[in-house]
């Protein structure tokens, strides 16, 4: 019940009703535009209507990849190439090496292994908007970092003394799972410059249909994601090796409740063992064009 | 090089992945091409429970469930679909009427194409969001059917084609889809059932109509397919007469009376240069004719005169304006105009020749002008400004009566459609034009209607009319009047909430045995003597206290709230329902629950001789009032006793009673005072409302008499303490988080509020008012006296508290420290911790107190900022319009209570205008207006002095009246015609005292 310390207090809710409110709604407001232009056409809807008929914003089901298209040895001059679509995000990589190192600065395998390298360049025009990255910039030296830790530990570096293993990616088109999709494509690359590995690293990204914060009980996780469901709810990307349940690469940077983390790393894990399965009918195709002698 | 062209005759995806490719413009002016893809299925079901294929091929979520299908077997037919019938709305028919689609009586199984969900979203976001609410619901039978994801439905754009024409042919190709797959459908079957209901196509544009017809498939326009329904009439005044009218209007080429709005991108471009500005359009109670608008480039809001200026805006509306010249600038109006005396027989049919300001108004405007500029040199003229634009209409429905003198006689009777005006119940909107076939029935009731538009042409918005509430001065129909006004939700609690509830209901009692896990971490304060002091007949009790002396001479002291969270857990339904509602609702005879009963009044309640979980805040405090330590845990309380104020009150002032309880509140009493007197030291205010309680028959609840809330020594005893908990929660979680502590402030009020009642009483009484600070302002409250009318401190009181900001709560994180203050009480910080059974906020301290102690971790809503920026916004709104409804509903009742009768009480003036002046009377606490025309009859002569405040009249009747003069007066009740409301009406026996000598 109420008591006077809510009428002292209440005193200072403003004025009587029927008077003027002269503080009521008076905090400015940003100014946004609800009147459409008529010539434009009607955005889409967000991922709040996952629930209405278990769609996704482009009519996949939450358990469904993206079409995963690959290509290997695009480009005769590198030591192994590789061209990867998932969905709109396309990738090309390129690998050099493994290749004696050169002298000056600390570039080279110090000691006994191959140091690994990763270069990625994202073209101005991959996103929606035109936009130029710097030089070092944050994102991108950790994806260059994660990725070539993950393949340090997969490669046989140690075959390689004293030499460098220069990977080179170039982003095309963006439209999300972007370091999935590097990770691919470098996989396939390695495979095609024909260094020893001890197995595919195959990478997709999960999330959950519901943010961080929302209530819903019941959701669910989703499997590859693209740019509209990335910006709207919480997502990680996973690697495993090969058909084996062994995690190689775990990045998350969105907040999710820990409830739901288990089922997303599921689902991601089983994307894993798909991709695997694709990105092999590529390197196999490959295979036997080259056995047919028609390679070039 | 190969080339790494995709041969497409290899991808066995090819058929099925097709993009869409937009083009949008952000708010910044940048132009954005996006490129998506589309996955075209064939797993999308139709989900009529007619189909036998669908259900087999039919998505299963993560878990494995098969979501049910929504539409009927056997769904009703009309006269035309006899077999029964699917609805397939296309945009404008929900746009026009989705009112008719929230009916009960009709509009069942509709299926929503996603093309159609997609370009309302687009088009209007709260109709968005009731529609995903009807789908949601599940006895409507709303389905969403992705047309575009469908691979058979999917319409691919052609060159030339308009997004509304290719949207327009997504819908047919849907509907034909929908006929043939239902066909083979029960076909299929084989059973008998054989009945294939008709899908029909409900559109309001004639071309889609035309192309439907041709492709044979069945289509009807809203109104035809209306027509056919049982209750055509009511349901039909619910189509918005938008379309309609435009035709209508066309035909004649109206002239436009208002101005056109700027283009959208013209008001951005100017609201960023600061060549206009955007703000909230607020219309003055007193004159219907001036709005204002406070924009942060002036300290003073800027004004909006005439109906010109104000440019189709309503109460409430975000709006573009632009600031008129400094010639033009004016000083805030000293008249009362009122809508209803100035435009009483206007025609609701005449649409030709008429103007934006009719005569009357002109001339009401004019004298205001003139007298503007008589004086112009010493007054202090305020900016003026006209709307340019609307960027967000806050229209809601409104509450309203039509206006009877609307209705023509001839056709009351018939069933003719016809066009009346809608007065609502807030005066600051205007009236409603209204197309009806009712005209007849609603006479007399409280109607609910919602605006559709407001062309350039029209001088009122045109809107329609939703349902009718009951007659006029009835309990029920203005008690909900009055909620609906409010928007407090006062439907029953849905299953989905009651579910939430312990199984054992009213059995429920706190685990006897301590192993139990609801007696972990809690502490037995079960022997402490602990009671509770409330006003009387309460029902929800939060809160319980007790002290005793400790053995090195100082007390404890314990606040006991009842453990709400306990019962309520994070998102679940219970507490979504909770976190909309916000507050319970106090009413004058009725009170609208935040939490279900069960919790409210018995599980949560404190209540005495029974065994509670509770929140407890405990101190060491030093008899000089010094906080020596806190401590708050979790706790099984058992009250030995609740008592009302004035049980309290008596027992403490009884000499011979010694018991323990008794002795314990002595020393809360003596404890209060003490903090009381800290806090005044510190600057905390003093300010005063009227407070009137209507007393009610006990049976009939009829109201009877109305008192004036008397103030005991008991009622600050709990006030203080409640206070007390409150801050020391405030600052715990604070500590505990940061970022996200839900906390309360109250802004210092900007110097300019008090500009004008400073004025006022120095040239009135020669006091001077300080405001610099809440100390200062408190201190020149105090020398506010007049030695020879005890009230007069009050008024200025009451005066004062209409200057004040509204207190709101938020979230720790989006101010800076010093922002925290409550200006009101003097304190650093604040929170609201101690009624967690009726307010939201209360409930989400709870959570973060009880995290911040380590009982229990902190549920992911309450940690996230933005959603608890949101919960404070909503209840910020709720808080306000619950106070809001309190008082309108004490108003009403104080208005039934004098019904019939006439009694002469004193008042005091409170505000003059040049003609009229506002009476407050405190032994009712109402205040009302008497204009000079109510004075005497013809209307006298006046003289108004705004610089001494003072109104002269001459002629007819020869009174002076000025501000805060004592007054007496006579109360009669009258029905108001502007607002149907029953309201007290003043008038003027004589200026000074009663005369008690007669």
């Amino acid at each position: 019940m109420r008591h006077g310390e809510e009428h002292r207090e209440n005193n200072f809710a403003g004025p009587n009703p029927a008077k003027a409110l002269p503080h009521q709604n008076t905090t400015p407001q940003h100014y946004n535009t609800t009147q459409q232009p008529p010539h434009t056409i009607p955005m889409p809807l967000d991922t709040s209507t996952y629930s209405l008929a278990l769609l996704r914003l482009d009519g996949r089901r939450w358990n469904e990849l993206r079409r995963l298209t690959a290509q290997i040895s695009t480009q005769a001059s590198a030591d192994g190439s590789s061209y990867l679509e998932m969905g709109n995000t396309k990738v090309i990589c390129t690998v050099t090496g493994p290749a004696e190192a050169k002298m000056t600065g600390t570039g080279g395998g110090a000691g006994d292994k191959a140091l690994v390298t990763v270069a990625i360049s994202i073209a101005g025009f991959s996103g929606v908007d035109r936009k130029r990255r710097a030089r070092n910039d944050k994102r991108v030296s950790e994806m260059q970092t994660t990725i070539a830790e993950a393949f340090c530990e997969t490669l046989f570096t140690h075959l390689y003394p004293h030499s460098t293993i220069a990977i080179s990616l170039h982003v095309l088109s963006q439209d999300g799972s972007l370091l999935a999709a590097c990770l691919n494509a470098c996989t396939l690359a390695l495979i095609d410059a024909g260094i020893p590995m001890r197995d595919y690293i195959c990478a997709c990204t999960a999330g959950s249909t519901s943010s961080y914060s929302s209530n819903d009980e019941q959701a669910d996780p989703l499997l590859d994601l693209n740019t509209m469901e990335e910006q709207e709810l919480p997502f990680l990307t996973v690697a495993t090796l090969g058909l084996s349940d062994n995690v190689s690469v775990l990045v998350m940077e969105t907040r999710v409740q820990v409830g739901r983390l288990e089922g997303m790393l599921a689902v991601g894990v089983d994307g894993c063992k798909q991709v695997r399965e694709i990105l092999d009918n590529v390197v196999r195709k490959r295979g036997v064009k080259i056995l047919e002698g028609s390679q070039l | 090089m190969t080339s790494l062209k995709r041969s497409l005759a290899s991808d066995p995806y090819a058929s099925n992945i097709s993009s869409k490719v937009y083009v949008r413009s952000t708010k910044s002016g940048k132009v954005q091409k996006i490129v998506r893809e589309l996955y075209l299925r064939q797993d999308i079901p139709c989900s009529s429970k007619l189909c036998t294929t669908c259900i087999k091929t039919a998505p299963r979520d993560a878990s494995g469930n098969l979501p049910p299908f929504v539409l009927s077997e056997k769904p009703a037919g009309t006269k035309k679909y006899p077999q029964g019938h699917y609805l397939i709305p296309d945009t404008n028919a929900l746009l026009n009427a989705l009112d008719l689609f929230e009916q009960t009586s009709a509009f069942y199984d509709v299926i929503i194409l996603q093309t159609v969900l997609e370009e309302l979203r687009n088009r209007s976001l709260p109709l968005y969001n009731r529609l995903i609410g009807l789908t949601k619901s599940e006895d409507k039978r709303f389905y969403v059917f992705f047309n575009d994801f469908r691979l058979e439905t999917y319409v691919v754009r052609d060159v030339g084609e308009s997004i509304n024409d290719r949207n327009d042919r997504a819908v047919r190709r849907a509907v034909k889809w929908y006929t043939e797959h239902l066909t083979q459908a029960v076909k299929g079957a084989g059973t008998k059932a054989a009945k294939i209901p008709a899908v029909v196509m409900l559109s309001d544009d004639k071309e889609n109509l035309k192309k439907a017809k041709k492709d044979g498939i069945d289509a009807c326009s809203l109104k035809n397919y209306v027509e056919g329904l049982e209750n055509a009439d009511q349901l039909l005044d619910m189509i918005s007469v938008v379309k309609e009218g435009r035709e209508l209007r066309d035909a004649k080429t109206a002239e436009a009376l208002y101005e056109e709005y700027f283009s959208v991108s013209k008001m951005m471009t100017g609201v960023k240069n600061g060549t206009l500005h955007q703000g909230i359009f607020n219309v003055s109670p007193y004159n219907y004719l001036e709005g204002s608008i406070k924009v942060p480039a002036f300290d003073k809001s800027l004004l909006i005169l005439g109906r010109e200026n104000i440019n189709r805006s309503v109460q409430g509306d975000v709006v573009v304006v632009e600031v008129l010249p400094r010639d033009q600038w004016k000083e805030p109006s000293t008249k009362i105009i009122e809508e209803e005396t100035m435009n009483k027989d206007e025609n609701a049919d005449a649409e030709e020749g008429e103007a934006v300001v009719t005569e009357r108004e002109r001339k009401a405007l004019q004298e205001e002008v003139k007298k503007v500029h008589s004086k112009s040199s010493e007054g202090r003229p305020q900016p003026t400004a006209r709307v340019v634009g609307v960027v967000k209409r806050n229209w809601r429905q409104y509450v309203g009566h039509v206006d009877e003198s609307s209705v023509s006689q001839s056709i009351k009777e018939s069933r003719k459609q016809q066009t009346v005006f809608l007065i609502p119940m807030d005066k600051r909107i205007p009236k409603i034009r209204v197309r009806t076939r009712q005209a007849g029935e609603i006479i007399g009731k409280r109607v609910l209607v919602t605006i559709d538009s407001w062309d350039r042409d029209s001088r009122y918005p045109v809107g329609h009319f939703v349902r009718s509430l009951g007659d006029l001065e009835t309990k029920g129909a203005e008690t909900e009047a009055l909620l609906l006004e409010y928007d407090v939700q006062y439907r029953p609690f849905p299953k989905a909430v009651l579910d939430c509830l312990p199984t054992e209901g009213h059995d429920w009692k706190v685990p006897a045995n301590t192993d139990d896990p609801g007696w972990k971490d809690r502490r037995d304060l079960r022997g402490l003597q602990i009671c509770s002091i409330d006003p009387i007949g309460c029902q929800d009790i939060d809160d319980a206290l007790h002290a005793r002396p400790l053995p090195n001479g100082n007390f404890e002291v314990g606040v006991h709230i009842a453990d709400v969270s306990h019962f309520v857990k994070p998102n679940n339904a219970m507490d979504a329902e909770a976190s909309i509602r916000g507050t319970t609702v106090y009413l004058v005879d009725k009170r609208i629950d935040m939490l279900p009963m069960l919790l409210g009044t018995d599980l949560c309640s404190l209540k005495p001789y029974v065994e509670r979980y509770a929140f407890s805040a405990i101190w060491e405090i030093t008899p000089e009032a010094e906080i020596v330590k806190s401590d708050f845990t979790k706790s099984v309380i058992k009250s030995r006793e609740a008592f009302s104020y004035e049980q309290a009150q008596i027992r403490v002032d009884d000499a011979s009673q010694q018991d323990e309880l008794t002795q314990a509140m002595r020393t809360l009493l003596m404890l209060s005072k003490k903090f009381k007197q800290k806090r005044m030291d510190a600057g905390a205010l003093s300010l005063s409302s009227p407070e009137v309680r209507v007393e009610m028959e006990s049976e009939t609840s009829d109201p009877i008499d109305v008192k004036t809330k008397k103030h005991l020594a008991t009622m600050s005893l709990v006030e203080e303490f409640m206070l007390l908990a409150n801050t020391s929660v405030a600052a715990k979680i604070y500590e505990a988080f940061p970022q996200t502590a839900i906390l309360r402030r109250h802004g210092a009020p900007p110097k300019t509020n008090f500009e004008e009642l400073a004025n006022q009483l120095k040239v009135k009484r020669g006091l001077e008012l300080r405001t610099s600070s809440s100390k200062e302002l408190a201190d020149s409250l105090d020398s506010c006296v007049d030695p020879g009318e005890p009230f007069f401190n009050t008024l200025v009181r009451i005066m004062a508290t209409r200057c004040m900001m509204s207190a709101e709560y938020f979230c720790s994180g989006t101010q800076a420290y010093p922002e925290f203050r409550h200006y009101g009480l003097a304190s650093e910080i604040y929170t609201h911790f101690t009624s967690p059974i009726r307010r939201y906020a209360d409930l989400v301290a709870h959570r973060q107190l009880a995290a911040a102690i380590d009982y229990e971790p902190l549920a992911a809503s309450v940690r996230s900022k933005g959603k608890l920026e949101l919960v404070c916004k909503n209840i910020n709104v709720r808080h306000r319009n619950a106070q809001q409804a309190g008082r309108a509903s004490i108003e009403y009742y104080v208005g039934q209570a004098l019904k019939g009768r006439i009694v002469e009480e004193e008042g005091f003036v409170m505000k003059v205008f040049s003609n009229g002046f506002v009476v407050f009377v405190p032994r009712f606490g109402i205040e009302s207006l008497i204009r000079l025309r109510d004075l005497a009859e013809p209307e006298p002569e006046s003289v108004f002095d705004a610089e001494e405040y003072v109104l002269r009249t001459s002629g007819s009747r020869v009174v002076e009246v000025g501000l805060f003069d004592k007054v007496v007066v006579r109360i009669s009740d009258v029905k108001e015609e502007s607002t149907g409301k029953r309201k007290v009406k003043l008038e003027l026996v004589k200026v000074g005292e009663v005369d008690t000598h007669e």
